[in-house]
């Protein structure tokens, strides 16, 4: 359908917009706002493998520049929890050792923070995935 | 807010449903038997065991006006069950499944029954005075899924259902003969058995434990991906709220009132959510397991003693998930029923049964303060 592909090709020219300001936010050493930027707008309601896939490297980027975890869940904004476990989820999928480490680290606190009921949910859901 | 009684009956239970002078309880010990035991001064005696089942016993609903219990089994059948004298005595009733009946639930008349099932189908079944039997009508559209759970409006017509394919229908099963048309609900376009009035989709998960309030106003169900749904105004124009709560899911809900309602699963212990009075609903708290001495605790070391427990449960989750954590369950709870007094338009009391074979009742003392 035409009008569904624009709306991918809009999203991913969003995605590529949301990551040169998270490059932004980095460089200035933000690294939660950059990922909460990156959490933000995730394409969750479409199919499309490329969106998914391009927010999901511009949110990777994010989180692997996150050093302070803790810090980082005092500003982070609890309604991006959801999302964010969902990424943790794909993140750990990777097998990637750093990326990996770094998941787990977050995935502890998160829990902490949000209880059993986001893994579940993250686990649950099968429609809007990222 | 407490568990005043921690009754054990059996190693699992699956079910189970109070007398209408709640001194009887009729509950199933995981197999294909029902039990009914009776309190008597100090301690329960089991009064009588009802043979009939070929399997689990997965159902059970005493009629709180009728005294009839009935019963729905995996072995695809569902038995009404009448006492006479100090027996109770079958009767069959050919439901025509060919998978497991899973819930059933009297209609607030209780001239009819719904039994959910594995078959993807919902059977009402009526009496047919006649033939002396029990009838059964199959509603075998829409549902993509077993069907958990089923719950009858107040104006015994509209039933909901939950599914395991997420949704949760909402059907007229007005019946010929059975049902009286009452020109003040909803226009006669809706009354044909089995229509569909609205299909919610809000859970992508499974879902489980429809109810609905006592006005019949409002809707809940529980999804499995740990997010309880209330829909208000269902039939005209359903406005939906999602409470997505930070503990492990839910398998049944109750409302204690309007605008409070109780949900037991996962966590072996129920969790209320009331709704305030800008209409939101929100979870509140989670409610002491501990059996209290005097039911009259004060607040204030019950919140704190819970919530130390909350926050101290995620750390030891990973060390050793089956050590008990206190509460009064110890397994998941499967099935929670009001002990309503007569009169009575809140509930009060209720009683939660699970994996662990125990029944609790839980108080909700005078000092709690129960939005209506």
């Amino acid at each position: 359908m035409a009008a569904a592909e624009e709306n991918i090709e809009a999203m991913i020219l969003r995605i590529e917009h949301k990551s040169k300001k998270i490059e932004n936010l980095l460089k200035q050493s933000k690294p939660v706002e950059a990922l909460q930027k990156a959490l933000e707008g995730s394409p969750t309601n479409t199919r499309d493998q490329r969106c998914k896939s391009a927010n999901w490297i511009v949110v990777h980027r994010a989180m692997m520049a996150i050093r302070d975890v803790d810090g980082m869940f005092s500003s982070l904004d609890p309604e991006y929890y959801d999302i964010l476990m969902k990424y943790l989820y794909r993140g750990l999928a990777t097998g990637d050792r750093p990326t990996c480490d770094q998941c787990l680290r977050i995935h502890e606190k998160l829990t902490e923070k949000a209880g059993l009921g986001c893994i579940l949910r993250s686990l649950a859901e099968t429609v809007n995935t990222v | 807010m407490s568990a005043v009684e921690v009754h054990q009956f059996a190693q699992c239970i699956t079910c189970h449903a109070w007398s209408p002078d709640r001194t009887m309880i009729a509950l199933c010990p995981n197999n294909s038997e029902v039990h009914i035991y009776k309190f008597a001064t100090d301690k329960w005696d089991r009064a009588h065991v009802l043979y009939k089942h070929d399997q689990i016993v997965s159902g059970i609903d005493w009629g709180l006006t009728s005294n009839k219990i009935v019963t729905a089994s995996h072995d695809r059948n569902s038995y009404v069950w009448n006492q006479e004298g100090s027996e109770w005595m079958p009767t069959l009733v050919i439901l025509r499944l060919n998978r497991a009946a899973l819930c059933v639930q009297w209609s607030p008349k209780e001239n009819k029954f719904a039994v959910g099932s594995g078959a993807k189908i919902v059977c009402i079944c009526y009496y047919e005075p006649e033939n002396n039997w029990w009838v059964s009508k199959l509603i075998r559209k829409r549902h993509d899924s077993s069907v958990t759970g089923v719950a009858w409006h107040p104006d015994n017509i509209l039933l909901a259902t939950t599914s395991t394919d997420g949704k949760c229908r909402v059907f007229s099963t007005f019946i010929k003969g059975v049902d009286t048309k009452d020109s003040g609900t909803s226009s006669s376009r809706d009354l044909k058995f089995g229509e569909q009035i609205v299909q919610l989709d809000l859970s992508s998960s499974w879902s489980f434990g429809v109810k609905w309030s006592p006005s019949g106003n409002i809707l809940a169900y529980a999804g499995h991906n740990s997010t309880i749904y209330f829909v208000e105004d269902v039939c005209n124009s359903p406005f939906q709220q999602n409470v997505a709560y930070r503990n492990l899911p839910l398998r049944d809900v109750l409302f204690v009132s309007e605008r409070m309602v109780i949900g037991a699963g996962f966590d072996c212990t129920p969790m209320v959510f009331t709704k305030d009075e800008t209409g939101l609903w929100s979870f509140v708290k989670i409610l002491e397991g501990k059996k209290t001495a005097q039911p009259n605790l004060k607040y204030g070391s019950q919140f704190s003693e819970a919530f130390g427990k909350l926050y101290g449960q995620s750390k030891n989750d990973g060390v050793d998930p089956l050590k008990s954590r206190g509460g009064a369950h110890e397994n998941t709870i499967t099935c929670i029923a009001p002990l309503r007094k007569e009169g009575d338009t809140i509930v009060r009391r209720f009683s939660t049964s699970g994996l662990d074979g125990k029944v609790v009742i839980w108080e909700l003392d005078e000092k709690t303060e129960i939005p209506q």
